[in-house]
């Protein structure tokens, strides 16, 4: 094994000799779980209200009947979002903890370089946000499949489509984490932090833009952008199934995926992406020029 | 990369933390084959210059070098440098042997290395026990069983006997020394020099951040002044009786007894004799070496000019290794 391969390993090492994998682990699988069947029965609850007589002129707006909507597909980008917090918290530990419990220290004593450790640790924590958004895409799918019916569910290619989103969103998130915890430096600070902007401070500022009819601007923000990633899959696969979709309603309808203000899946990718690279970039700059005391 | 000389190079270091000069124009030499003492006071700024000379935190100015080379340019400093420092902490939820593996596929050593050196500083029964339940002797031993990984040709400690007991410490010593006779460095902070009188061979003493002494413990020794204390019948004339052979270092003591340094007993005997001065009581005194090391770390016998053995101060020439 190569310089980096031996630090690789070490930094492997260090993420599941300690039992926060896990103890992340259990919560990301159970609340993926549990949104992927709550949303699923909510949706098939929807369609049935939808599917009865009085409710029919709805299906002509589709151009489909309401037993053929894809509903499950909001549900799955919905809980997808909710569960990478944890994944994020996981990366935002990775750094943060380090510092806090002084294993830096030794961290930069045994290997070639400060960027050499980090760029290793960035390798393994893709790794892991790629397995935490696989046990969440999994997780999410068991719920869904349990609590809809098969025509609710997306088809092969949908699945496909909103696994990669769900994968992608979960290595930025974790990344997102890294690169903030190592700003923060701090534990509860980071964690903190991370949990507060992402499930109130944003969701408000979100509510405060939407009603002065500024919400092209959630797409740029963190949480508005990683959203829009699995957000807006979900939302161009329900309206590629359902036919012709008027423009205010598909403006409901990424709003009900999570997508609301937000730009294309690739689109919102690139401006996470940059979000996670100012992270990163800032709390790699810190701890490589950092005087270890 | 580096020479493999096992010698460590601090060369007009100086660090400033904002306007505090915690570390200034301090320069020594370690040669390998013997352990160092590298002693100084609190806050004279020891911490400091060994994480400079382990790449923690960036010189202000100068430079320090292991193996000719500094210590980012090592290439596997894991193997070349060992270290035990103050603030090196461990999580602690992780058992010691995981600990150690952790870092010993850093450092790129095989798994049975960790247990080699869990047996070496006798943690080998309580290797799979987490490390938050440790004491702190035993955390300083797995410290220590960490820096050993690498099998390093040079250990750098700070402070290794904080938290050991008696037994530790002896137990410490002689692996220090028989570590540095098989042809290695070690140096070692303490600002007590009783602590490690008996482990060093050499010492380097700082104060405020700047060099005061550097050279064998021997020379220290050597260096140390006895003076006697006499009570003559008559102080004016045993004075000048002194003074006209030549003896200078005379100092009237408060309770009007003269020390005498320079010069032995029966010397001041005869001269008083010849000079027909009567002698009521005469004692030799030892400045001993942690007294000299007080002065030295004082402050106000700042050398140069502190007589002594010409170790004083920077008078080694600068020692250009092959780095680069």
């Amino acid at each position: 094994m190569g310089l980096m391969g031996n630090l690789l390993q070490s930094e492997f090492r260090k993420t599941i000799t300690t039992g926060l994998w896990w103890g992340l682990m259990i919560p990301t699988v159970l609340l993926a779980f549990g949104w992927g069947l709550g949303t699923g029965f909510l949706g098939k609850g929807f369609v049935d209200l939808a599917s009865q007589s009085d409710v029919e002129q709805l299906s002509d707006i589709f151009g489909i009947t309401p037993d053929q909507w894809r509903v499950s597909l909001f549900g799955i980008a919905r809980s997808i979002n909710v569960a990478t917090i944890f994944p994020m918290i996981f990366g935002g530990l990775a750094i943060a903890n380090e510092i806090n419990r002084r294993t830096i220290t030794t961290t930069f004593l045994t290997s070639s370089s400060r960027g050499a450790a980090l760029s290793a640790k960035m390798l393994v924590y893709i790794l892991w946000g790629a397995i935490f958004g696989l046990a969440i895409v999994l997780s999410v799918a068991l719920g869904v499949i349990l609590s809809s019916d098969s025509s609710q569910l997306p088809d092969a290619s949908g699945w496909l489509a909103l696994a990669t989103a769900g994968l992608v969103a979960s290595v930025l998130m974790t990344m997102f984490g890294v690169g903030v915890g190592a700003l923060m430096t701090s534990v509860v600070g980071t964690t903190v932090v991370l949990l507060l902007y992402m499930l109130l401070v944003e969701n408000g500022l979100s509510l405060v833009l939407s009603i002065n009819g500024l919400e092209q601007v959630i797409g740029f923000l963190p949480n508005g952008s990683v959203n829009g990633i699995t957000g807006s899959v979900a939302a161009d696969l329900f309206m590629s199934s359902a036919g012709v979709v008027p423009d205010e309603l598909q403006l409901a309808l990424r709003y009900m995926a999570g997508a609301g203000g937000a730009f294309d899946w690739w689109l919102s990718g690139l401006i996470f992406l940059s979000w996670t690279a100012i992270a990163f970039v800032g709390g790699w700059a810190a701890t490589a020029r950092k005087d270890i005391t | 990369m580096h020479d493999g000389s096992g010698r460590i190079v601090v060369q007009n270091l100086t660090k400033q933390f904002g306007p505090v000069t915690a570390v200034q124009n301090l320069s020594f030499t370690v040669e390998p084959g013997s352990v160092t003492g590298f002693l100084g006071p609190n806050g004279a700024g020891k911490t400091t210059t060994l994480r400079m000379l382990l790449g923690l935190v960036s010189p202000t100015a100068g430079f320090a070098t292991i193996n000719g080379s500094p210590f980012g340019r090592l290439g596997q400093p894991g193997r070349v440098v060992g270290a035990v420092l103050e603030a090196q902490g461990f999580h602690p939820k992780r058992t010691a042997r995981n600990h150690l593996k952790v870092y010993a596929s850093a450092v790129g050593v095989p798994d049975q290395r960790a247990d080699q050196v869990l047996q070496l500083v006798g943690l080998g029964s309580a290797g799979d026990r987490k490390v938050g339940g440790y004491s702190l002797g035993m955390k300083q031993r797995l410290a220590l069983a960490t820096a050993l990984l690498g099998d390093p040709q040079v250990l750098v400690l700070d402070e290794p006997a904080n938290g050991l007991d008696p037994e530790g410490i002896a137990w410490l010593r002689t692996f220090l020394q028989s570590y540095a006779r098989s042809g290695r460095t070690v140096l070692i902070s303490s600002h007590l020099l009783a602590e490690v009188e008996q482990t060093v061979d050499q010492v380097v003493i700082i104060s405020r951040g700047q060099t005061m002494y550097y050279g064998p413990l021997d020379h220290l020794r050597q260096s140390q002044q006895s003076r006697v204390i006499v009570q003559p019948s008559d102080v004016g004339a045993l004075v000048t009786a002194l003074r006209a052979e030549g003896v200078q270092a005379i100092e009237q003591l408060p309770d009007g007894r003269l020390a005498v340094a320079g010069v032995t007993s029966k010397y001041i005997a005869d001269a008083a004799l010849k000079a027909g001065v009567s002698v009521y009581g005469m004692q030799e005194e030892q400045i001993d070496l942690e007294r000299l090391f007080f002065q030295l770390t004082s402050g106000q016998y700042a050398a140069p000019g502190y007589p002594g053995t010409g170790y004083y101060v920077q008078q080694q020439p600068p020692q250009q290794g092959g780095w680069a």
